[in-house]
């Protein structure tokens, strides 16, 4: 199974979670990652009504199956308050790694922009560094460690540890905390605040696109992030 | 009729096999067998080295610790899921500042299938009772030993060792599975215990037997037309014996047993 650090092709220890901020009717897609800029279909919706005080939030989870070549999300049609968080994730062994993907800016799982978040479980230890694979300079760590269980005791003990989520937040490239260290296992949570649309990918997986076509990308986003 | 003897006891018997064994070419086969429950694929080869010669009259040649090496390489794949839980990730829940608290549900991972290859090498001893087959093939006299019945490879010690490396073999390819690290020596030993001492040697029996319990030894050939006088001139030709018939025993001659071989000839 793929457990790769990367926001931009969620599988199934990941979550993407977008706050839907204004009323209004947001149409999207579920897409294998790659294909962000190819789709043009948007069969499933959020409808966001006005809703509660400002600040309050629920949290809504749509289930992403694959059927048939395809993804399904469900609920297709979801109404939410103004605040509300929507999170989807896919738990299928023979699914592809995808991408959620919306008419606006902001709603789009392959760039993190304003009050969106990534949760990632850590399958394996090693250190993660990872960075944002559109060019920013946004960085960080995640050193995930082998508990080495050798008992029963130990075992139950580190299961705990896995109800512990750790939480980082990114607000304008700012990253708090910018390390951070786990067991196996444990999940991570990026929350990306506000920024220029981000992605949270290990720092391997851009360098070794690099090495095929990434570079000029990656270049061509640093500049126009300077020109800007 | 004219007869020709020719008598080796037991040292001459056993420099003779290892002449006759060590020129054996190494034999190979593949194959998939069953390893406990899972099916293996395999490629094994093997080669021979003689024992110890023990001559028991009327006509069998005991070889004491024939010893059969042999290296084996293995894969089987089977789904982790068979022989493990599923493992679930709890719900998880963060504390947004301000917000609220935002939560993953529990996320249940099932095990993928994988493959474990398993390269080992090892030897076997086995006693084994030959008896010798003399036919006439063309023109040409054969004596070969002929294996006589199944004997029992004496595994021992290699079904532990076969396992330990299957484990060896198992580690790194589980410590690449997400999730599985702390779970590894319940992991190695859900999969070694699956397939048991009984699945090795079940597997092991078939595939390396074939290697002794049909074997032929090769010991003697010679043409039916056998030159005893080379030509000394145009009018004087080489002259040939023919062997009408090859026979053999094993002989008990005073305190010595012996292997002997008789050759009827005639001009």
């Amino acid at each position: 199974m793929q457990n790769t650090l990367d926001s931009r092709a969620l599988h199934r220890a990941d979550y993407y979670g977008q706050r839907f901020m204004k009323a209004g009717n947001f149409s999207y897609d579920v897409v294998p990652a790659g294909g962000v800029a190819i789709s043009s279909d948007r069969p499933f919706s959020v409808k966001v009504r006005e809703g509660k005080a400002k600040g309050e939030m629920n949290q809504h989870n749509v289930v992403v199956t694959w059927h048939d070549g395809k993804f399904r999300a469900a609920p297709a049609a979801l109404t939410v308050d103004t605040g509300d968080m929507v999170m989807w994730n896919c738990n299928q062994r023979d699914a592809m790694t995808l991408a959620v993907i919306g008419d606006q800016e902001f709603f789009n799982s392959s760039r993190l922009k304003n009050e969106s978040g990534y949760s990632h479980a850590f399958g394996l230890p090693g250190e993660y560094r990872w960075v944002d694979a559109h060019g920013s300079k946004t960085s960080g760590m995640v050193t995930v460690k082998d508990p080495g269980c050798k008992n029963e005791a130990q075992l139950k003990r580190w299961r705990k540890t896995l109800e512990e989520g750790i939480l980082v937040m990114i607000n304008d490239g700012k990253v708090e905390p910018s390390s951070v260290e786990i067991d196996v296992g444990q999940t991570v949570f990026f929350l990306v605040v506000n920024g220029p649309g981000i992605s949270i990918t290990d720092a391997r997986v851009v360098e070794y696109s690099r090495g095929d076509t990434g570079k000029a990308e990656g270049d061509r986003s640093s500049a126009k992030a300077s020109a800007r | 009729m004219a007869e020709i003897t020719a008598a080796l006891d037991e040292t001459g018997a056993n420099k003779l096999l290892d002449t006759a064994i060590g020129i054996l070419p190494p034999q190979s086969k593949s194959g998939s067998g069953s390893l406990g429950p899972f099916v293996a694929s395999y490629g094994v080869t093997a080669s021979l080295t003689n024992g110890d010669i023990d001559l028991i009259p009327p006509d069998i040649i005991r070889i004491v610790d024939l010893r059969l090496d042999w290296s084996l390489s293995l894969s089987f794949g089977f789904d982790l899921s068979s022989i493990l839980p599923d493992f679930c990730l709890p719900r998880v829940c963060v504390n947004i500042p301000c917000v609220g608290k935002v939560c993953t549900p529990k996320i249940c991972i099932d095990w993928p299938t994988i493959t474990i290859p398993v390269s080992f090498s090892d030897f076997v001893k086995a006693t084994g009772d030959f008896k010798l087959d003399i036919r006439l093939v063309g023109n040409v006299w054969k004596v070969q030993a002929l294996i006589v019945g199944l004997p029992n490879l004496p595994f021992g010690a290699t079904t532990a060792l076969l396992l330990v490396a299957i484990g060896a073999a198992a580690t790194p390819i589980l410590l690449a599975i997400p999730f599985i690290g702390p779970f590894l020596a319940i992991a190695v030993n859900a999969i070694l215990l699956v397939i048991g001492i009984a699945g090795v040697t079940g597997f092991l029996g078939p595939i390396l037997t074939p290697f002794i319990s049909g074997l032929k030894i090769p010991i003697y050939e010679q043409p039916k037309l056998f030159p005893v006088l080379p030509s000394e001139g145009p009018v004087d030709p080489q002259v040939d014996i023919t062997i009408d018939l090859v026979t053999a025993m094993v002989a008990h001659n005073g305190a010595e047993d012996e292997l002997v071989l008789t050759a009827d000839v005639s001009p």
